[in-house]
Parts: C-alpha cells; structure tokens; sequence
C-alpha cells in the first residue's frame, strides 16, 4: 500500500473538527431556497421528508464508516481501486472527481445567482465568479489544515441563523401544518429531492485518512452529532417556512429563506437578507474548498500532480463553464441533474460500495491472499 | 511565497473595489416612498409616486410624478425620463391601490411587487375608496410629507389592531392560498384629510365589498388575537330600567385594554358547521353615569349584553361576507385542516363558504373600570 493517501502525521486533524467540516460542508446554497422544492412534492409534509432524508444521512455515514474502517488509512478512491482493480478503479475516482467538481460549480453559481438577484443586479456574474474562485485558490494552497480551519470559522457564522428566525414567528399559523401525512408517495419523493441540499458529508470518505490514528474511533460519532445540528437548522427552517408562507405563495418563492429575513426590520439595518447574503460567502467558502480539495485528491490518485498546478487548472476549468450555464433556466436544469446525481452518488453508491468491499475482504481471507 | 503575496494584494484590492460595484448615492438618488396605482383604459396603469430627494444643503424635498404605462417598470422608466435623479425604490413603505383597479383585480400587481427583490416584505398594501392619483398628489394643509402620513397612518393602526395587518408578505399570502380572502385597510381621502374607513373585503383577487365603522373590530377579533384593542358600542338599555330612571334605551360604552383568544372548531364536516369560540377580557373605559358598576350584579349584567352584542355582530358581518362570498375570517383554512387538501379545492370552498353555519360563542370578563366608580 503505497497510495498517495498514507498522510503525513503533521497535516492530521483531531476528530473533533469533523464535526465542523460535516457542518459547514452540508449547510450551502441549498439551504436558501430547498422548501419550495420539498413542497411540490410533499405539500404541508414537507417536514417529514426532512425528518427521513436525516434518518438516511445517518445510516449512510455509518455505511461510509464500515467501509473505511475495513481499509483502514485508505480514503474512497484507495478503496476503490482496491475493490475493482486499478483499471476500474482509476475510472471511477475520475467519476468521483467529475462529481465533485460539478458539486463546486453548482454551489458557486448558484450563490452567484443569489447575489446578482438580491444585491448586485447589474455586476456582471463572471466578475463576481473570478473573485471568488481567488479567495478559494488562495485558500486551498494552505492545504487541509487551512481549509478545516475555514469549516470551523464558518460554523459561527451559521449561529445568528436560528435567532434570526424568531421574529417570522409572529407571521406564522400553525393551521398550515395540517393535515398531516396525507400523501406518502409526496413524502418520499421530497426525500429523494432533499439530497441536493443534504449532500456534503460524503467528504468523509476523502478527508477520513487525516484524522489522527487514535482518534478515528471517535469520528463517527462526531460525525453524526454533525448531522444532527444541520438537522435541526433544517428543520427549524423549515417548519418556519411551512407556517410562515401559504402553500401556493410557496410554490411561489424562489429563496424561501432569504425572503422570510427579508421582512426583519432593524431600527439599525433595514434589510438585513443583503447582509445575510453577503456573510453567505463564509458559509459558501468550506463548501467550495472542501470539494476542490477533495477533486484534488482524487486527481492525484490517478496521476501525479501538483496541488497549485492542478488548482489553477480546476479554477480556470471552473470558470469557463461559468460562461456556458448563465441564465436561471439553466441554473435549474443544473440543479434537477446535480439533485439526481448527487442521490446516487451519496445515498445509493455507499451501500453498494460496502457490498463490494465485504465481499473483497472475505474473498482475500478465504485464499489467504495478500496484496 | 511572492506569488502568496501577490494574490493577497488582489483579494484586498477587490475587497475594496466591491463598493465601486453597484453604488447608489443618497444624493443622486429619489426614493420611492408611496406609490398609487389606478386603471386606465385600455389596460394601461397609472403609477402616481411620491418621491423623496435629499440635495446638496441636505434637506429633503419630497415631490410627486405620475405616468400612464403597461407595466410598473415601464412607468418607473417613463418617469425617470423626467427626473434629474435615478428612482430607487428599496424604501417604498406603502402601495396603494385605486379601487377601480381593485374591483378588476390586484393579483397582476402583487405579483410585480414581490418580483422584485428590492421590495420589502413589510411595506404595506391599502385600497382607496376611489381613486389614488388626486389623493397623492393634492396638496393638504396639514401635511407636507403625504408618503410618510400614510405610512404611519397605517403602521399605528396596525399596531393598535384597528385593521387587520396588510403587510406584503401577510397580502400575497393569503391572495395565494385558495382557504381564506384578502381583507385590505380601506383609505378615504376627506376634505382636508386622509384617513382608514374600514377594510376592503375581496372574493379571489377582485374587490367585492366593504366593512366600515366598528365592522373591522369583530373581523380583527375573530381572526387574531387581541393584545390591545378598544371598542366603542351600544347596547339596549331595556335589562338596567330598575336601576334608575334616567337609563336611556340605548347605552353607549367603550371598553378598552382588550385581550382575546379565539378558537376556530369544525363541528360538522358535512353541513359545514362551525363554532367561533372568543374569550374576552377589557375595561370599561366609558358608560353612562346612571349605570353604578361598584354592583356585581350589574357588571354581569353588562357582561351578557355585551357577549349578546358581540354575537350578533359576529355573526352579521359573517353573513355580509357570506352574501359577497369572501372567506376574510379564514375558515377554510381550518376546513382543509380536517378534510385534507384533496377533498377541497378553491372551487369547491367557494361554492361551499356562503353554505356554511357559523355558532359565536362569546364570553366578556369586565375586568376593571377606571378610577371613579
């Protein structure tokens, strides 16, 4: 075993900080606008879904976690060319960093959306894209240790979020919760179109062989204890916004979130959803980081190449594609394709993974075969 | 390292460039504070803005423009064509809307508003009984800033619970939702004046009616929850004859520092039939001198004919809106919460509302009078 994965001690991280980066890896762009779209499908339900999608999250990290613990010190692309060969699996870590570099396009156009729709309509999107895919370059080539750092910064950003979400209270009607559960088949397409704002935890499988030897064990449990808060971010929201819009209005509103901040007046600040939007870009940046960090590595297990090299050309990558998806029509089509596959890539890939890989391991044990 | 340092010197140079983006300065600048919109013919709108400039000795001048134009951009656009200063409109505080335009329907001009992003969901939607135009443009004794008196006009009343909360998010919200019907602060123009007659009661998107005088106060009170309101009324003065003989037949009274609660119960799925329960509690602000409210008998009684009244009312104005089929109170919101969003559509609500039986349960608790007895 001689992957490009067996880490060097000093770029390890505690377990504790998997917590962080589960968190502000999950919580993204998704979050502005996802209840119109669980809402469609599962109408006053849309709760529930919430409820199940996590209910999933939970048993897939602790999937991933069988998984990695069989290999251990080897992250998803090592395992993978373990399990299906080196040709194989060469071909599906470039799949994986396809995904991963989709995942980061789709998170950064779609908060560039968002600020050229709320605060800034006649900057020019690209401008705003060249900005910050900078700030994200010059983070990256901090390396791992950096990128975590950022994580656990941004968590704080996220805490003014639920007190913020006190005052739609006093707009709300709890008469729009009900009936409950009226439609299963709804509910469970809305878990099936959670997953795009779900998505984030299956950095796990990539960022796994950093955290320190002793402290792996712990891991898992950090990791759904990370769930768990996001969990009750979405959920507040959520709700709040179920009780706080009428349906068809819903059905209606392009960034549920941002428009309920948009009616919290201030003496002091008036229209508190630009600010919001503008912090959002904290909260936006492990997202990205994370992801180019994790094409990074799967890139390099493929064939050698240098982190700053490999980066410039992923930004400049990025960034012509900015000029392909431009319109909201298309940022949607997008969305629809990135929900999908991101299901299976996060949801449906991990069980199928570990099926492989038991059947691997006990195969080797039977014929005493060592590689 | 150096290139580290270059791209650190970029990030801060467009850190700062960001405020180049998109400026917008005060005194270049007209803010959009109240905006009218009346129907033409031919499909046309009339946006009538009062606008607010700051110059250069800083004080503010607030002026009027008004244009004819198929949609609201198209008349923004018009009217910068004769303004020195771009018109922005992030500080819009109020809409209003001509009653003309009301009656043909106001879902297009709702839909305007939210589209954008620049509105706020708090700035307030009312109706005028006629037309917007000479309402903002006339000039009042009185009053030199007409966006601002209308603003607080509405903003105090809405606070004190006189009319329902007409906010944008709270008028798309239930324009949108097939159960219940918009019910906007109806405003008059007088004389000299302007003020809020009552509310403007819709069926869908299109005005049908009014409620005025102490109508909007029971509309309010089965809707919300009171936290302060106050109500003047009259009962008959036919159960206080013993008392004395200078009890008129009708006995007028205010009661204020109103708190209530209320439950909305469906009772029977099928008819459909409701029960309306309102508890109130107050303070009898005013009553005629005759009346001596040291006596519990007395306040009991006062309280039956006021819970009597109250009933009444209730159920009159359910009536009226029966009659005009506007669902203002919400009942089928609480309807569609026990038959399932499958069972009724907006259709099937229409049809059903002017069929419905409403029971008002009403229970008055006079806590306290004033200092005199």
């Amino acid at each position: 075993m001689k992957q490009a994965t067996q880490s060097k001690q000093y770029e390890k991280i505690n377990a504790f900080l998997i917590f962080f980066v589960i968190v502000s890896c999950q919580i993204g762009v998704g979050i502005h606008g996802f209840q119109r779209v669980i809402y469609e499908e599962a109408k006053q339900d849309a709760w529930i879904s919430v409820v199940l999608s996590f209910i999933l999250a939970h048993i897939v990290v602790f999937i991933m976690f069988k998984t990695l613990e069989k290999f251990d010190g080897l992250d998803i692309y090592g395992i993978q060319k373990e399990v299906f060969g080196k040709i194989l699996g060469k071909f599906l870590n470039l799949l994986y960093v396809i995904y991963c570099t989709f995942a980061f396009f789709a998170v950064l156009k779609n908060y560039i959306e968002v600020v050229n729709t709320w605060v800034f309509p006649y900057v020019n999107a690209r401008f705003i894209a060249i900005a910050i895919l900078l700030i994200v370059i010059y983070a990256v080539t901090g390396g791992l240790r950096v990128i975590v750092g950022i994580s656990f910064f941004s968590f704080f950003f996220l805490l003014w979020i639920p007190p913020v979400l006190i005052f739609p209270l006093y707009y709300s009607n709890p008469n729009f919760l009900l009936p409950i559960m009226e439609d299963w088949a709804g509910i469970l397409r809305g878990v099936y179109l959670m997953s795009f704002t779900i998505v984030g935890f299956e950095i796990l499988n990539i960022i796994y062989p950093y955290i320190k030897e002793k402290e792996r064990k712990n891991a898992n449990k950090y990791a759904q204890i990370g769930l768990l808060a996001t969990f009750f971010l979405y959920i507040t929201i959520m709700l709040i916004t179920i009780m706080y819009f009428s349906g068809p209005q819903l059905e209606r509103v392009i960034w549920a979130t941002l428009t309920i901040f948009n009616i919290i007046e201030f003496p002091f600040v008036e229209r508190i959803e630009i600010i919001t939007i503008c912090l959002w870009l904290l909260i936006v940046l492990p997202n990205l980081c994370l992801y180019l960090w994790a094409a990074y590595r799967g890139v390099s297990s493929i064939f050698k190449i240098e982190l700053k090299k490999f980066i410039w050309i992923f930004a400049s990558i990025i960034f012509i594609f900015t000029f392909i998806i431009r319109s909201r029509t298309e940022i949607n089509t997008m969305n629809n394709y990135f929900g999908q596959i991101s299901f299976y890539v996060v949801f449906v890939y991990p069980f199928l993974l570990y099926l492989f890989a038991s059947i691997k391991k006990r195969r080797r044990k039977g014929t005493g075969d060592s590689s | 390292m150096i290139k580290r340092q270059v791209l650190l010197y970029y990030l801060c140079i467009s850190l700062l460039l960001f405020g180049c983006a998109d400026p917008k300065i005060l005194e270049r600048v007209s803010l959009a504070i109240l905006v009218g919109y009346d129907v033409e013919e031919e499909d046309k709108v009339t946006a009538t803005v009062a606008l607010r400039t700051v110059n250069q000795e800083l004080q503010s001048v607030v002026s009027i423009a008004s244009q004819t134009e198929k949609t609201s951009k198209g008349t923004r656009i018009k009217a910068s064509l004769d303004s020195t200063k771009q018109i922005v409109a992030g500080q819009l505080r109020v809409i209003l809307l001509g009653k003309k335009l009301a009656e043909s329907g106001i879902n297009e001009a709702l839909h305007t508003t939210k589209m954008n992003s620049e509105m706020s969901s708090g700035l307030y939607f009312a109706i005028v009984d006629g037309e917007t135009k000479p309402l903002i443009e006339k000039k009042y004794e009185n009053i030199s800033d007409i966006g601002q008196h209308i603003f607080y006009l509405l903003d105090h009343n809405i606070e004190e619970q006189t009319i329902l909360s007409s906010t944008l998010h709270e008028t798309v919200r239930d324009s949108y939702s097939p159960y219940i019907d918009m019910a906007l602060p109806l405003l008059v123009q007088d004389e000299d004046d302007v003020h809020i007659s009552g509310l403007a009661i819709f069926n869908g998107d299109k005005m049908v009616g009014k409620l005025v005088g102490s109508d909007p106060f029971y509309v309010v009170l089965v809707r919300e929850k009171y936290n302060a309101g106050s109500i003047q009324l009259s009962i008959p003065g036919e159960p206080f004859k013993n008392l004395s003989d200078e009890i008129p037949d009708e006995i007028a009274m205010a009661i204020d520092s109103i708190f209530s609660k209320r439950k909305i119960e469906l009772l029977n799925k099928d008819t459909p039939e409701f029960e309306i329960d309102v508890k109130v509690e107050g303070r009898i602000l005013e009553i005629p001198p005759s009346i001596t409210t040291e006596d519990p008998e007395v306040i009991k009684k006062l309280e039956t004919e006021v819970e009597k009244k109250f009933e009444r009312e209730i159920s009159r104005i359910i009536k009226k809106t029966q009659e005009l089929n506007s669902d203002v109170f919400g009942f089928g919101e609480v309807y569609k919460a026990h038959v399932g969003t499958k069972n009724v559509d907006k259709k099937k609500w229409k049809e059903l509302y002017p069929t419905i039986k409403v029971n008002a349960n009403v229970t008055v608790k006079l806590l306290r009078n004033g200092v005199f007895d």
